[in-house]
């Protein structure tokens, strides 16, 4: 074994994956952004990405997190943005100090899917109706069930609103039977398992428009107050790059973007994932 | 004097393996440490080539006291070169093997090349140099660490027991190999071996080392022939070692009294001494009874057993005490040499060695 | 099956036509877990010779611990490599989290047990007469010591492509510090993980084939240097 050219090439090596790692530095025009899953996985940043770097002539990192986690990485200021749909906690963000403020950009609501055969027989109910059912029929039934994200996501936090406006203690629904699951994973991962299972669930529509095609699951209640989903910017209080931060709430409130919000998906899928002009109210 | 150790003890644990070792090796001798498995003379050999520290003892090398300090241990270290028992090769080629002592040294790449092919020359391994060392035969790797050692022309070589693993024929070679690097180099040598025969065809000197006391040193024919005590006789191959008493001695012959027999020895023990008679097998002289013979000790007796031995019979006699005889399996046959047979044993007064008991 | 036969035809696809972002993914996995490799040896090879090498108290106990962590969960080391890089934590001065320094960071965390440990082992397989055999010959401490890593090149060879396996396949640390970034962070195993929770199962499938090719071949050529 020759030992110069094994030096060198060693050499060379380092030297060559040196430059393939692009450098740490030059923050400053960077700007890390956190958003739950189930926003990214439709694809929405995707299409925004380039836009706003292109406006702006900053480089956009998106980071995908559930809504618990993204909010903690807004909390410790290792992003400089976050964008969930939470509003309790939200609020809670900006009262705790993390966050500046809490700007609405965009809606849609949840579903609840399920089998066609709709067992529990929901269809139309409202969603504390809905939910109320499951539980009564759900242990005797056996063809009923249900997946929860389970996640203490942004879904996740809506559907055990849900139950506490129907009046049942979380924990209890918990420690129900075999009917109610847990998958402690995204909203993608959460409706491939409800499909298998041909189970209901809590999905957004954003999320599960992407999915219609493989999922052998379809509406089953798709009103109420309750099922009312809300995305908002939040710019963290310990931002490295607060200009940035607003330029992006900016570029999301801008009117320009905000119609292409509203367009976003129609033409691929037929219905409309978003809608913009979120009063402040929401 | 090339070398000196004074002194020198080594244990392990709690056993003391080496006890007060001194030892004088002149420049350019052969010296042979010969010894029982077990006696210690690995142990030895690796304090005198500074593999090892005693516990306690001096070792001079060149004029220059071996100290504590790792540096001039390792400036020592370097004017020698010891190969182990059972020698082990890098994973690597032949000549890189050969080459090592050099490249440590920092020898240029031409002036390796060159002295490590002579080396490869004088052990017989010029083809091999760039097989790996792991395929070769055990005497070949013998071979290779003889070549090791000879390329750094170490001013001191130390062998342990450089045939002890190898078949007749291989030892026959790596022998001659070793007398020849001997020449060649002009070393000062110290080997270790259980052979005391081959002890006797390459020393100059020897040492015998019996449960780590160095026991006697001399010269070969002295140790062969007049070893001073009784595990250095058993060892040697004294056979016959009889219990005795000095019965008197006049200006050096002696008359010992073996149990009622008298027999004429050479020493300066006095009368009343408690001694060991041994006398060599070979020295031991069988004959018709009825021939006449010029020996002084004369013993008519009957012969026990007869066992051959190569090309020689080993010949047990109770002569009234046991006797054991090393005759030439022909002399053998041509006396009918059988159990039963009547015979005389003797042995010249010359034959026998004293030793106190 | 004929999901696989897709994958396998998606896998080649991607890799003929020249994807750039599967390729900019798989020259980013390659970068990382190289680097982490390059770096785990430098520290961890000298740090085995030298635990091998000198006998002190709990030296038993030392080497123990190190082969307990050959079995850290990755999500484990990325957590603490998280809170240690974050902003909140310790070293977030350095502003490396979410890039691909700190998976780097995590992978080394990770592997470095194993490669110290293997190095470890490997220098144990050497027979101690290597050692005499050396130092008979006139050898320094250095050089004995380099003698004998030379005598264990296969063995220290395998553990660094050990550790080489251990951190191109991980996702639990690419995911919690790199952020799975597109176009910055986003390593095989993590667009792995997103295609399959976004549903692109054969994609997914693909994009594991190309992975195993990458240590494939890696292998392939660790076992041509071995047998030089």
């Amino acid at each position: 074994m020759s030992r110069p050219p094994a030096f060198l090439s060693v050499a060379i090596l380092l030297l060559a994956l040196a430059s393939l790692l692009p450098a740490c530095r030059g923050s400053a025009g960077q700007l890390r952004l956190a958003t739950t899953t189930s926003l990214y996985d439709t694809g929405l940043w995707e299409y925004l990405e380039p836009l706003f770097e292109d406006e702006y002539g900053i480089e956009l990192h998106v980071l995908s997190a559930g809504t618990g986690k993204a909010l903690e990485l807004g909390k410790r200021g290792d992003v400089d943005a976050v964008v969930v749909h939470s509003r309790a906690r939200e609020e809670q963000f900006v009262t705790k100090g993390y966050g500046v403020e809490r700007v609405p950009f965009a809606y849609n609501h949840f579903l609840i899917i399920g089998p066609e055969s709709d067992p529990a027989n929901i269809s139309g109910a409202g969603p504390e109706a809905a939910f109320a059912a499951l539980m009564a029929k759900g242990e005797t039934d056996e063809d009923i069930r249900f997946v929860s994200r389970g996640d203490d996501s942004g879904t996740h936090g809506k559907e055990k609103a849900i139950w506490a406006s129907a009046g049942y203690d979380y924990e209890v629904v918990r420690a129900s039977r075999s009917w109610y699951v847990e998958s402690g994973s995204g909203m993608g991962t959460t409706l491939m398992m409800a499909d298998e299972k041909q189970a209901y669930t809590l999905t957004d529509i954003g999320t599960y428009t992407t999915f219609e095609s493989d999922l052998g699951l379809v509406p089953i209640v798709d009103e109420g107050d309750a099922l009312l989903n809300v995305y908002s910017i939040l710019v963290s209080t310990r931002a490295t790059n607060p200009a940035a931060a607003s330029s992006m709430v900016e570029f999301l409130t801008s009117e320009q973007t905000q119609a292409l919000i509203g367009t976003y998906g129609v033409e691929e899928h037929g219905r409309q994932l978003f809608t913009p002009y979120a009063r402040e109210d929401m | 004097m090339f070398l000196k150790a004074s002194g020198l003890c080594q244990s392990h644990g709690n056993r003391m393996t080496l006890r007060d070792i001194d030892l004088e090796v002149k420049q350019r001798e052969v010296f042979v440490i010969i010894g029982p498995t077990g006696s210690g003379k690995t142990t030895l050999l690796r304090l005198l080539g500074l593999l090892d520290r005693p516990t306690a003892g001096q070792i001079v090398v060149g004029g220059q006291e071996v100290t504590d300090s790792e540096r001039s241990r390792l400036g020592t270290r370097r004017r020698m070169a010891t190969v182990l028992q059972k020698p082990v090769v890098f994973n690597a080629s032949v000549y890189a093997n050969v080459a090592y002592g050099l490249k440590i040294r920092g020898e240029k790449r031409d002036v390796r090349h060159r002295k490590v092919a002579t080396a490869l020359e004088a052990v017989g391994l010029s083809g091999s140099a760039e097989r790996n060392a792991r395929t070769l035969s055990g005497g070949e790797i013998q071979r290779v660490a003889l070549a090791r050692a000879m390329v750094i022309e170490p001013e001191l070589l130390l062998l342990d027991e450089p045939t002890a693993n190898l078949d007749p024929v291989s030892t026959s070679t790596v022998e001659k190999l070793i007398s020849h690097i001997i020449q060649r180099l002009d070393t000062t040598v110290i080997m270790t071996t259980h052979d005391m025969l081959q002890g006797q065809r390459l020393a100059d000197r020897m040492g015998v080392l019996m449960a780590g006391e160095m026991l006697q040193t001399g010269d070969p024919r002295d140790v062969f022939n007049l070893p001073r005590g009784r595990e250095i006789a058993e060892f040697v191959g004294m056979e016959n070692m009889l219990h005795g008493v000095i019965a008197s001695n006049d200006e050096g012959i002696a008359i010992v009294d073996i149990a009622g027999k008298v027999i004429q020895a050479v020493t300066n023990f006095g009368p009343g001494e408690q001694v060991y008679v041994c006398i060599r097998p070979e020295e031991i002289t069988l004959t018709g009874t009825k021939d006449s013979t010029s020996a002084r000790n004369v013993f008519p007796g009957e012969v026990a057993r007869v066992v051959s031995f190569g090309p020689l019979a080993r010949v047990e006699i109770d002569c009234g005490f046991p006797l054991v005889a090393l005759i030439t399996k022909r002399s053998a046959d041509e006396m009918d040499m059988h159990t039963g047979s009547h015979i005389n044993a003797s042995f010249k007064a010359t034959g026998v060695h004293v030793i106190t008991r | 099956m004929s999901e696989l036969a897709n994958a396998f035809v998606t896998a080649l696809k991607l890799i003929f036509t020249g994807d750039p972002e599967v390729l900019a993914i798989a020259g980013r996995t390659l970068a990382i877990s190289l680097t982490s490799t390059l770096l785990a040896a430098l520290m961890c090879v000298p740090l085995g010779c030298f635990i091998y090498f000198h006998s002190f108290r709990g030296k038993g106990l030392l080497i123990s611990v190190i082969q307990t962590f050959y079995s850290l969960p990755t999500v484990f080391v990325g957590l603490i490599v998280f809170i240690t890089l974050s902003r909140a934590g310790p070293l977030g001065g350095l502003g490396i989290l979410f890039t691909p320094q700190a998976i780097v960071v995590g992978h080394v965390v990770l592997i470095a047990p194993l490669v110290t440990g293997l190095t470890i082992s490997a220098l144990g397989g050497v027979s101690p007469e290597i050692k005499d055999t050396a130092i008979s010959l006139g050898a320094t401490r250095f050089q004995t010591v380099r003698t004998i890593l030379v005598e264990a090149r296969y063995a220290t060879l395998t553990a660094l492509m050990v550790g080489f396996g251990r951190a191109i396949s991980e996702v639990g640390i690419a995911i919690m510090v790199g952020g799975n970034i597109r176009g910055f962070t986003r390593t095989l195993t993590t667009a792995m993980s997103l295609e399959t929770s976004m549903g692109n199962i054969e994609l997914s499938m693909a994009l594991g084939i190309i992975l195993i090719t990458l240590a494939l071949v890696a292998s392939i050529l660790v076992n041509r240097l071995q047998r030089r």
